[in-house]
């Protein structure tokens, strides 16, 4: 087994802080580069140059990666981080409603906590920014989803509103995934119409806020995003982009690898969960594990999720992703579309673009791994966000420092520690 | 098993379901003080032929690591290290591969947490009776159904021995049955030939209930005793009481009911051949159970999801007690509100039983992925735990769990021949298993579809078609 090197990483000591900072000696990986020997000058929030061999600015603060894997930091393509605290502790947990009242116009940003420990706890596993979705309790509505941003010096709340999203699944919408389709096809079209409260028909089923939060769906300004596993039902989501020429993002897809060209042609996207092996429900009865590996090949926009039965959603989501992405690697995914399915591939699939890799003119934020980012047994040994380095002390670190074998003939109890 | 996948699993159990009769032979065999050991196997070994495994890293699951080769006569193995003659066995090349004891995974609920879930009641989830807080008189054997796909995904990866438990929605669950991996049509034809039974019991959040008792921790305490005082008395009638040396409780506080199989279960327990398997997270929750059930003589203790096992792992040291954890469960419910990755790393490093265990079938393929993990977090906080201490944590540990420490567990002269040819290091995410023996037969190879077993379920579901 490699052997892992311990955590301590060589900081050449610098007057406290400057504004400079130079990670040297990087193995660069973004999913299309894997340089080692770079250099990665960041001023302030941006990153001035990466070259190989680059030159350390007079004054900078000197980060020695140690030949160590640099990448973007993670991002999680779907998770409620920071809607949810603790598990079973209802005051703690924000991300779904069951008023079928709000629908669509449900806006989980409003219940973000930059405090959350799972806040905490995805920062110091190295994810850096986030689609946090709300959980579907009524109708075929769930809400708007938000992007965030976990670099401690900004605001969380990256973008409200930055995705919509439903579900297929018929369980509440009455009963029938018929009922659900019918209910999604006809808010979108209710919505179609142009925006005179005056004439609206008065059996209408949308109110005006419904109505305001599908305009940027129809818009194409944002995706709507559909719950959907069943063959089938990713059928169907793909004639709903099609026949209201709306982006739409397919979450969970366990079956996608059935329609992969279908998908592709399509331009819909997919947020799936590489760890999905067992048919869990009837609707992944064709769940396999080289979902992602055959995805890629067709070329559809995917980006990764992982659930674990929930527990890795939101309390491990960092770990999750690069566990979920070291398994789709073996088995059968490329190692750069694995890393790009838990980096860029969020931005790519939620926002249509690109984000902005590790390049000049791009905001500073990297992690330094102590390992192969694909391996689970990996670290992160650095976090940077915004240009700085993130303190990597957690309540997890702490509890783990003070309940350290080294301290168990301590005499003194371990709250006095 | 965590609360939100009680609930989800449990949830549509508003039919409340028959308790299963206990065989008679069950509460003969208890009465006599060999209930750990009761129900026939029909489970026989596949088609076999002697073999040497040569060349490949062996991780023994004793604490050693070499490379070497290892012989296989009639389901045994015979010999360890450098094999100048293995006369007519069939030889495999695992140079460059990595060889270890068959995985065991003492917490799975296979075949009872059925897949695929649906939501039609009963058909599907049978994980555990709930009908009153002490069903020590249930058998989890009586639930599973061997055809779930949960069984070879495990065998996939690496496990050729699995515990199913009953679940933690009540105080004392049942008994647990062992089974081997390979898929059959029949519980009996996986049962562990002449592996003891566990008895589950579960302290803390998912065994409080709302109205009915036992409606808090110190509720679940009284039961307990309550429980145990039951089993003494029934104990010193059936003479077990001289045969253990010990002297009864006394009379318990109020008899409530369920005939003398529930007496029987835990009288063996009491008598140290059913191994008690206790779901617990709080430090506390531990300590205080622990001293219950050592007060009534029970020490063949395994505490399993233990999310604060490290604030005591020098006492369970001591107290020779197992725990068996996941590597990185925290926050999805308070009792594991501490929980930290360096968990099983500091149960170990104070020289304590440390496991790794599933939970959810997700997980029971990736039970070497999760001792990565744990181990990893251990050596970041500077304890040395190298792969072939670390793999104890699946194998040697996890027999010793559950009473299997002469059969299972390490790879020594006459142990069972459950072996794993890793294509690497198993504690890369990279590695799979090639080979997968079960009593010196290939039970899977990544190779031969022929040795790939497929459930009934998986067959002729046009959403599998294309898929190996």
């Amino acid at each position: 087994m490699r052997a892992l090197v311990a955590l301590a990483l060589l900081v050449c000591a610098v007057p406290a802080f400057s504004q400079t900072l130079a990670i040297t000696n990087a193995r660069l990986l973004d999913g299309d580069r894997d340089e080692t020997g770079v250099t990665i000058v960041v001023q302030g929030g941006t990153i001035a140059s990466v070259a190989r061999g680059g030159a350390v600015p007079q004054g900078a603060q000197v980060i020695d990666a140690g030949g160590r894997p640099v990448t973007a930091p993670l991002s999680a393509a779907a998770t409620q981080i920071g809607v949810i605290g603790m598990g079973g502790a209802t005051n703690t947990e924000d991300s779904a409603a069951t008023s079928t009242v709000l629908g669509g116009a449900f806006d989980i940003s409003r219940a973000l906590d930059p405090d959350a420990l799972t806040i905490q706890e995805a920062r110091a596993q190295g994810v850096g920014k986030a689609m946090v979705f709300p959980t579907q309790r009524s109708g075929a509505f769930g809400g708007a989803g938000a992007l965030v941003d976990l670099d401690p010096a900004g605001p969380l709340l990256k973008e409200r509103q930055a995705a919509l999203f439903a579900t297929s699944s018929g369980s509440t919408s009455g009963g029938s995934r018929a009922a659900a389709w019918s209910l999604i096809r006809n808010a979108l079209a209710e919505a179609r119409r142009p925006a005179d409260p005056a004439n609206r028909p008065r059996d209408d089923l949308l109110g005006p806020a419904e109505i305001e939060a599908l305009r940027p769906v129809l818009a194409r300004r944002i995706p709507l995003a559909v719950a959907a596993n069943r063959t089938a039902d990713i059928r169907e989501a793909i004639a709903l982009s099609r026949d209201f020429g709306i982006r739409v993002v397919v979450i969970g897809g366990a079956e996608a690898w059935r329609l992969a060209e279908q998908l592709a042609q399509a331009q819909v996207s997919v947020v799936l969960d590489p760890l999905d092996e067992l048919p869990f429900s009837y609707e992944s009865v064709g769940t396999r594990r080289d979902n992602a590996a055959l995805l890629a090949k067709a070329g559809v926009s995917m980006a990764f999720m992982v659930s674990g039965q929930t527990i890795y959603l939101s309390y491990n989501v960092g770990a999750g992703l690069r566990e979920g992405a070291g398994i789709a690697a073996a088995n059968g995914l490329s190692r750069g579309d694995a890393l790009r399915a838990i980096t860029s591939g969020m931005a790519r699939v939620w926002t249509g673009k690109a984000s902005a890799g590790i390049a000049a003119g791009a905001p500073a934020d990297l992690v330094i791994w102590d390992g192969d980012p694909l391996e689970p047994s990996s670290a992160p040994a650095r976090v940077i966000l915004g240009g700085k380095p993130v303190s990597p002390v957690t309540r997890q670190t702490l509890l783990r420092d003070r309940y350290h074998p080294r301290r168990s003939d301590d005499p003194m109890p371990p709250a006095y520690r | 098993m965590n609360k939100a996948l009680r609930s989800l699993a449990e949830a549509a159990l508003a039919l409340s379901l028959a308790a299963a009769p206990v065989a008679a032979k069950d509460r003969a065999d208890a009465a006599q003080g060999a209930g750990a050991d009761v129900a026939a196997s029909d489970y026989r070994p596949l088609p076999r032929q002697d073999m040497v495994l040569v060349g490949a890293t062996i991780l023994d699951g004793a604490g050693r690591r070499l490379i070497g080769d290892v012989l296989v006569r009639d389901g045994r193995i015979v010999e360890v290290g450098a094999i100048a003659d293995a006369g007519n066995a069939k030889r495999i090349d695992a140079t460059g591969r990595w060889l270890t004891p068959g995985l065991i995974d003492i917490h799975t609920h296979y075949g009872t947490f059925l897949l695929p879930q649906s939501d039609s009641g009963g058909d599907w989830s049978d994980i555990t009776e709930r009908s009153a807080p002490n069903v020590a008189d249930t058998a989890i054997e009586h639930a599973v159904r061997s055809s779930d796909p949960g069984f070879s995904h495990a065998l996939a990866g690496g496990v050729t021995t699995a515990q199913i438990l009953p679940g933690s929605s009540v105080l004392i669950g049942g008994r647990s049955v062992i089974v081997h991996t390979i898929p059959t049509v029949t519980l009996a034809q996986m049962r562990f030939p002449g592996a003891p039974q566990g008895l589950k019991m579960a302290c803390g959040g998912n065994s409080v209930n709302e109205g009915t008792f036992p409606t808090s921790r110190q509720g679940q305490i009284a039961g307990l005793k309550r429980a145990l005082q039951e089993a003494e008395l029934y104990l010193a009638k059936q003479g077990g009481g001289e045969k253990s040396g010990r002297k009864p409780h006394g009379p318990p506080g109020g008899r409530q009911g369920g005939g003398e199989a529930r007496e029987a279960t835990l009288a063996a327990a009491i008598a140290g051949e059913l191994p008690v398997h206790l779901h617990c997270y709080r430090a506390d929750d531990i300590a205080t159970w622990l001293a219950v059930l050592k007060d009534f003589g029970i020490t063949r203790v395994t505490v399993h999801h233990a999310a604060e096992a490290y604030k005591i792992a020098p006492m369970l040291a001591r107290e020779n007690v197992c725990v068996a954890v996941w590597p990185d469960w925290w926050g999805f419910k308070r009792e594991a509100e501490d929980g930290i990755p360096e968990n099983a790393a500091f149960i170990d490093a104070a020289g304590g039983c440390a496991i790794m265990h599933s939970d959810i079938p997700m997980l029971g393929s990736l039970l070497n992925i999760e001792t990565a993990k744990a181990a990893a977090a251990g050596r970041r906080a500077g304890l040395d735990i190298p792969p072939e201490r670390a793999i104890r944590w699946i194998t040697s540990n996890a027999a010793r769990a559950i009473g299997l420490e002469h059969r299972i567990g390490t790879i020594a002269p006459g142990m069972n021949a459950d072996l794993v040819v890793w294509s690497g290091d198993p504690f890369s995410v990279f590695s799979k298993p090639d080979l997968v023996l079960i009593e010196g037969a290939v039970a899977f190879d990544r190779s031969d579809k022929s040795r790939r077993p497929v459930s009934d379920f998986e067959l002729g579901r046009p959403q599998r078609e294309g898929i190996e």
